[in-house]
């Protein structure tokens, strides 16, 4: 009879998203993905277990990889949060009718995501955010990553489709991508 | 700005920026939210059913149970295709309630939904249900099903059995196994697996009072499969459900047809007003989706002097789950007989196969849906012949293949494979794998203290659930912008770009100009959903068809635009020509553009496609470290004949998926039920090993393309060949491996331990 005793007052977070302040009145026992795809409406993160096995649900907090359905969202409260919406933000979009969503072009997005479109590293695309946001963490720590490495940086994260062999390719097409980028602004 | 790359699919810019729209992305103002209370034993009678506190407490606002499920008529959920036994008597079925009321036969089976006023509040009611069972005991798996004096899950099934089914000629193999200088048994388990879309499973009702019309919003493999089960459920004709899925996080045969929720929420987005809103926990999904596999196939092999096959026979020993639930017993029936000889010549075959009922979550489709499992048993069966009786195993395969001038070929069970190359690919996939390298490898790998095997297998599929004919449409709009539409279900496939290209590819447009989209609602297009690896070749086929039917338009009306006659008009690389004029086609089409939604340019495309044959070998290489009893794969090779491809970056994508499949299953996946309780051991993924990245890092591939002539892509399909391929050859790698030690018999999953423990016995 736990509910009876918890306390469900609602907590106030203010915090950075994507660039912008968001503020929020959460309950103590909001889970942070809950905050960012209910509260904030950013639905790009995906929930896709309850044991933080799967890593749909992988952000970027003060810049470093996290599991958004392990912290509460009163942890993330003064802290400074990426999603997948934000990993290219400010760039040119177009509208594509399929859908009617707003898309961006391939250029505007960020490297990763080129990439994994590029090397057919995702077919469902549930996993993506969550791979794509493991996979910028991880370029980080190792820019030239090695196999060892991409299998310990994205062991956490799982998908069900792809047999992870394109994705394995889009890691190193992106470490590629990025290395020619950084060599074309350093010049 | 910095170089790009090309993206590989149209559905990719937004899956990539977090644009995509899964069922559980949707909310609609308003919206209630649904949780299920289900039944936490396996076996039990239901004394009675408390809900009161529930209904009492902090933001509930409406509680179904069995009951309200009757009131309104609705019925129990799809039982699949009728079945005869051996005698001709129809199969026993059990069909599941959408609310248990007087028993419950699985851990997980739901008994009533709560819904509230957020997700939270209507999780904390639902502690509140008091349930009164009387516990029996968990029969959990066959063997308990099967123990005589054990109860009748259901009245209708004395002994569990729901149906002995036979097929083939039973005193042909008789009489080829009595004559038979050879004889080999080998049995496989194909141990029952959790599917696990990495989307869960989720869905939401909106119920309009006015139109009397229903939304929902749910994962579906095509938009008639699950609108039809919605509909034969609820008794609610079919024109009144709209069937929404933008995205789908996966499906492999999971989502198919409703299951309770979907229901269930209809009912209460009408009684609420509201739309209701469920998302299914992972663990929830554990014990709710249907699993897959659960087959248990001994073959039977009989061979003269010369290693020429005489017969072959299988006893199979289905687990059907607690209920009949759409593909069960059709898969451990009819789908694993039909290409029980595999890609071989076999004078006689013959299978029986016993469907039994245990209290676990009822078993249907997932990827390949028994044929993966057939494939398994036979070329394991052959293996084992070949090691038991000292046949090289390439050269006993080389000597029984079907051979490609004995084609169209009917098998001892009727049927009727129509083309193939069964050396041809085995050749090319043993220079791929340099099979001839692998003893030199295998000596390298014993100095260094490991145990290195190599498996092939030569596996053909059944292509082609489903009924024979495929109806889609091509609309214009006013920008000169082709809109495709069909009612297949895509889950990843990439049909947005395979279908755009091909009728890009056929009209000389940009592949920019075309697009699709699964089902419209305001079309009544007729076809499969996505199953049977058909839905290239189904409604591929129907969008070759509708190419030229759009250029016989364009040219009428390009002839009345420019003026001249018709017959001087031809159509080529998107331009309409003739009389000295000419107009690019989307010219042609923005021209024509009408405000009454309709185009002149607009049509239809139709096909009927028969079943194909998928064929390929795939060949494993492994590594058995024996003092951790970690296995590593090496090398993969695989040749596929998959008749004409499409797309090979999106094919090999799926071969990349499939064989994945089987490497999971291969190595780690099991659900498994303790015998005691009866309750799922492996409840999450902590306890359900799922393959992770690393596990297999490359596959050699190539492709042998026999065009078949049975559609009009000449494709054969793709989805599912990769379990087909990998679960046999990954055997046959580790039987290989340890057969030195004696070895016969080694069940899937070859985890560390498992492997370590036989290793050190």
């Amino acid at each position: 009879m736990t509910h009876a005793v918890m306390n469900k007052a609602p907590v106030k977070v203010i915090l950075t998203v994507n660039g912008q302040t968001r503020q929020a009145e959460v309950e103590s026992r909001t889970l942070l993905v809950d905050l960012i795809r209910d509260g904030l409406g950013l639905t790009g993160t995906h929930v896709g277990c309850d044991t933080s096995q799967c890593g749909c649900c992988t952000v970027h907090l003060d810049g470093q990889a996290v599991k958004s359905c392990t912290l509460l969202a009163v942890q993330a409260d003064g802290r400074v949060i990426t999603t997948i919406e934000g990993l290219a933000p400010g760039r040119e979009s177009q509208l594509d009718f399929t859908t009617g969503n707003t898309t961006p072009t391939m250029p505007a997005l960020h490297p990763v995501q080129q990439a994994f479109s590029a090397c057919h590293g995702l077919q469902c695309g549930f996993c993506t955010p969550g791979m794509i946001m493991a996979t910028v963490d991880l370029l980080k720590r190792h820019p030239n990553p090695n196999d060892d490495q991409i299998r310990e940086g994205l062991a956490g994260n799982l998908c069900r489709c792809t047999g992870y062999v394109n994705i394995i390719a889009a890691v190193k097409q992106a470490a590629v991508l990025m290395a020619s980028t950084n060599a074309g602004s350093a010049a | 700005m910095s170089a790009s790359l090309q993206p590989a699919r149209h559905e990719d810019l937004r899956l990539v920026s977090g644009q995509g729209r899964y069922a559980a992305d949707w909310n609609l103002p308003g919206q209630a939210y649904a949780f299920m209370i289900r039944s936490d034993r396996p076996h039990a009678l239901i004394k009675s059913v408390d809900l009161s506190a529930v209904r009492a407490a902090s933001g509930v606002l409406l509680v179904l149970s069995a009951a309200d499920a009757d009131a309104e008529g609705f019925k129990p959920l799809p039982t699949g295709a009728p079945l005869v036994d051996k005698d001709g008597k129809d199969q026993k079925v059990a069909a599941m309630p959408l609310l248990a009321s007087d028993k419950v036969l699985f851990v997980g089976q739901p008994i009533a939904m709560v819904i509230a006023s957020s997700a939270q509040l209507a999780q904390d009611a639902s502690e509140l249900a008091v349930i009164d069972y009387e516990d029996r005991a968990p029969l959990a798996s066959v063997d308990k099903a099967l123990s005589p004096g054990a109860a009748a899950i259901h009245p209708q099934a004395p002994g569990n059995i729901a149906m002995d089914f036979e097929a083939g000629n039973a005193s042909a193999v008789d009489a080829a196994f009595a004559a038979a200088k050879f004889k080999t048994t080998h049995r496989i388990h194909s141990q029952r697996l959790i599917g696990a879309p990495m989307e869960l499973r989720s869905c939401m009702a909106s119920y309009d009072a006015r139109s009397e019309r229903y939304q929902v919003y749910t994962p579906t493999q095509g938009m008639l499969g699950m609108r039809g089960t919605l509909s034969a459920v609820s008794g609610l004709p079919a024109d009144k459900i709209e069937v929404i899925a933008q995205d789908v996080g996966g499906s492999f045969g999971l989502r198919g047809g409703t299951y309770s929720e979907q229901v269930l929420l209809m009912l209460a987005s009408k009684k609420l007003g509201r739309p209701v809103k469920w998302t299914a926990s992972r663990s929830e999904l554990f014990v709710s989706d249907w699993h897959g596999r659960a087959l248990t196939l001994e073959g039977h092999l009989a061979l003269d002097a010369e290693g020429q096959i005489l017969a072959i026979r299988f006893n199979d020993t289905i687990d059907l789950g607690a209920f009949n639930c759409y593909w069960g017993a059709f898969i451990g029936s009819k789908n694993v007989s039909v290409t029980m000889g595999g890609v071989y010549r076999v004078p006689a075959l013959h299978m029986t196969s016993r469907l039994v009922f245990t209290n676990t979550v009822p078993v249907s489709a997932y990827r390949g849906a028994g044929r993966p499992d057939i494939a398994f048993a036979i070329e394991t069966l052959v293996d084992a012949a070949a090691a038991e009786h000292r046949f090289d195993p390439i050269a006993l395969r080389r000597k029984n293949f079907i051979p490609k001038d004995a084609f169209p070929y009917a098998t001892a069970n009727v049927t009727v494979y129509d083309c193939g190359e069964f050396e041809a690919v085995l050749d090319k996939a043993l220079r791929l794998a340099d099979y001839d390298g692998f003893a030199g490898r295998r000596a390298l790998a014993e100095k260094n203290g490991k145990r290195r095997g190599i498996g092939v297998a030569s596996y053909l599929e059944a292509s082609g659930a489903g009924a024979v004919k495929d109806n889609v449409s091509g609309r214009w709009d006013a920008n000169g912008r082709l809109n495709l539409y069909g009612v297949t279900g895509p889950s990843g496939q990439g049909h947005e770009t395979t279908f755009a290209q091909l009728v890009a590819d056929g009209l000389g447009l940009s592949l920019q100009d075309v697009r699709y989209r699964a089902s419209d609602p305001a079309q009544s297009l007729v076809g499969n959903g996505t199953g049977g690896s058909r839905s290239l070749y189904g409604a591929g086929s129907a969008f070759k068809v509708l190419v030229p039917r759009i250029i016989e338009k364009a040219i009428q009306q390009a002839s009345r635009i420019l003026g001249g006659n018709l017959a001087d008009f031809t159509f080529a690389k998107g331009r309409i020509e003739g009389a000295g004029k000419s107009i690019g086609l989307i010219e042609l089409a923005k021209q024509l553009a009408t405000e009454n939604g309709t185009h002149p340019l607009d049509a239809q495309g139709d096909a009927t496609s028969g079943t194909t044959y998928p064929n390929g070998c795939h060949i494993a290489e492994i590594e058995i470290d024996p003092q951790t009893g970690v296995t590593e794969i090496v090398n993969y090779s695989a040749i596929d004949d998959l008749g004409n491809v499409i797309s090979r970056q999106l094919v090999l994508g799926q071969v990349h998926g499939g064989v994945m499949q089987g490497v999971g299953q291969a190595f780690g996946e099991h659900a498994v039920y303790d015998e005691e309780s009866g309750q799922l051991m492996t409840g999450s993924f902590m306890d359900y090993p799922m393959p992770r990245v690393g596990w297999l890092n490359n596959i050699s591939w190539d492709d042998h393309a026999v065009p078949t002539k049975l559609n009009e892509l000449g494709a054969k399909g793709v989805g599912e060949s990769g379990c087909s391929g990998s679960l046999p050859a990954l055997s046959n790698a580790m039987l290989n491996a340890l057969r030195p030690l004696g070895v016969k018999q080694f069940d899937m999953p070859f985890t560390p331990a498992r492997v370590w423990a036989l290793v050190r016995q």
